[in-house]
């Protein structure tokens, strides 16, 4: 490797480290925090998934619920995503689920923060239609913040549209 | 009731609406024996049925898990090792998603960036006349069902606004996963396609690589599906 492409690495790393440091939305994390060289190498169970286990929750159900520009309402394919995170809820009433919403979408900041209340307001909701009790939940919207990526594209935005559904054993709320 | 009665009622039903020819190769009536250990009954699905996958006949590497991944592709992309038959989508903390897919045969794979920018449930198949040529038992077009190659969802690859010909989709054999089969479309199993179809909003980039590692590069396949 010559000087140059180690130079470039090294700030890609200290990149990867600086938003992993930043997201603060939960999901696995993997058990060496050493930048690994393992890709493919399985993440807590691999294919043998525990039921019940925060695993399963992300690999079976999804954490993810996204939304159209400037919009709060549950299209189709958020229902159904949602319909799954309700039942392994009811199957599973160990977990909370902290549900943090996100916005990417034209206007002003305070916009943005209220835009991502309703968003993550509405999945509560929605969860609670389905019989999660609202003590469970915790609905909070970040706004314009923790960005997956950053640009005027719709793939960067799409993105951040979002609602994480984020399942804690001993609530941080 | 048993699959392949419920199987043989659909094909039926199917061969009575005349919404298939002969081109219904993969039709469960003209399945073999060892075919149909792969499945193991019938998901309902927004009013269709699909043939749900028997795990016991599928390896475990080509099954849904959650692995490391070292990327610097943002999280929510798709990326695909061509080579080495994977799907990932990236999560965060160097996680992905990985699920088995089928490829290109030969001559059929290609590389290169592209986005999601339609999605479809249920989608009817319409081969391109190139394809049609080449397999002339093909029909103008195949409604959706449990019979459609195309399986339950299929998300559309474009770039730059043009579609690419190339999907994301199911498949009617799932002991093709893992190998080079296709005309350039990434198949899944069924009930993969129908979970990454969740997971991926519209704008949702893809990246199709040789393998791992390997430089990003724009190349079209030699397919004629565009």
């Amino acid at each position: 490797m010559n000087k140059a492409t180690g130079l470039v690495s090294l700030v890609a790393l200290a990149l990867l480290l600086a938003s992993c440091a930043s997201t603060g939305t939960g999901g696995i994390t993997r058990s060496s925090q050493a930048p690994s060289e393992a890709t493919n190498a399985p993440v807590e169970g691999g294919v043998n998934v525990q039921s019940g286990s925060e695993e399963e929750f992300i690999v079976n159900v999804g954490r993810r619920t996204f939304f159209a520009e400037g919009s709060a309402t549950l299209d189709d394919t958020a229902r159904v995503t949602l319909d799954k995170q309700a039942l392994w809820l009811n199957d599973h009433p160990q977990w909370k689920v902290k549900l943090q919403g996100f916005a990417d979408d034209p206007g002003s900041a305070a916009q943005q923060t209220a835009l991502s209340q309703k968003r993550a307001d509405a999945v509560r909701d929605y969860l609670a239609a389905k019989g999660i009790p609202k003590e469970r939940m915790r609905a909070k919207g970040y706004g314009r913040d923790r960005l997956v990526g950053d640009c005027a594209d719709i793939e960067c935005k799409a993105q951040n549209r979002r609602v994480i559904t984020n399942p804690q054993e001993v609530a941080d709320f | 009731m048993s699959i392949t009665r419920r199987d043989f009622l659909a094909a039926a039903a199917a061969v009575a609406a005349g919404s298939w020819s002969d081109a219904a190769h993969s039709a469960v009536g003209k399945m073999s024996k060892a075919a149909l250990t792969y499945f193991a009954g019938m998901t309902e699905d927004n009013g269709y049925v699909y043939r749900r996958t028997n795990w016991k006949k599928i390896d475990n590497q080509w099954r849904r898990q959650l692995v490391e991944y070292k990327s610097r592709e943002p999280q929510g992309t798709v990326v695909v090792d061509t080579e080495h038959h994977f799907l990932y989508l990236i999560f965060e903390n160097q996680t992905a998603l990985r699920y088995g897919v089928g490829v290109g045969r030969d001559g059929f794979r290609w590389f290169g960036r592209a986005r999601i920018d339609r999605k479809a449930l249920w989608p009817r198949w319409v081969p391109p006349p190139e394809m049609r040529q080449r397999q002339p038992e093909l029909p103008e077009f195949m409604d959706a069902g449990p019979d459609n190659p195309l399986g339950p969802r299929a998300l559309y690859l474009y770039r730059g606004g043009q579609d690419l010909g190339y999907r994301l989709h199911g498949t009617l054999e799932p002991w093709s996963i893992g190998s080079n089969v296709s005309s350039g479309c990434i198949r899944m199993f069924s009930e993969d396609i129908v979970d990454l179809y969740q997971r991926c909003p519209l704008g949702t980039r893809v990246l199709i690589l040789k393998h791992l590692g390997a430089p990003v590069i724009n190349e079209a396949a030699p397919v004629d599906t565009q």
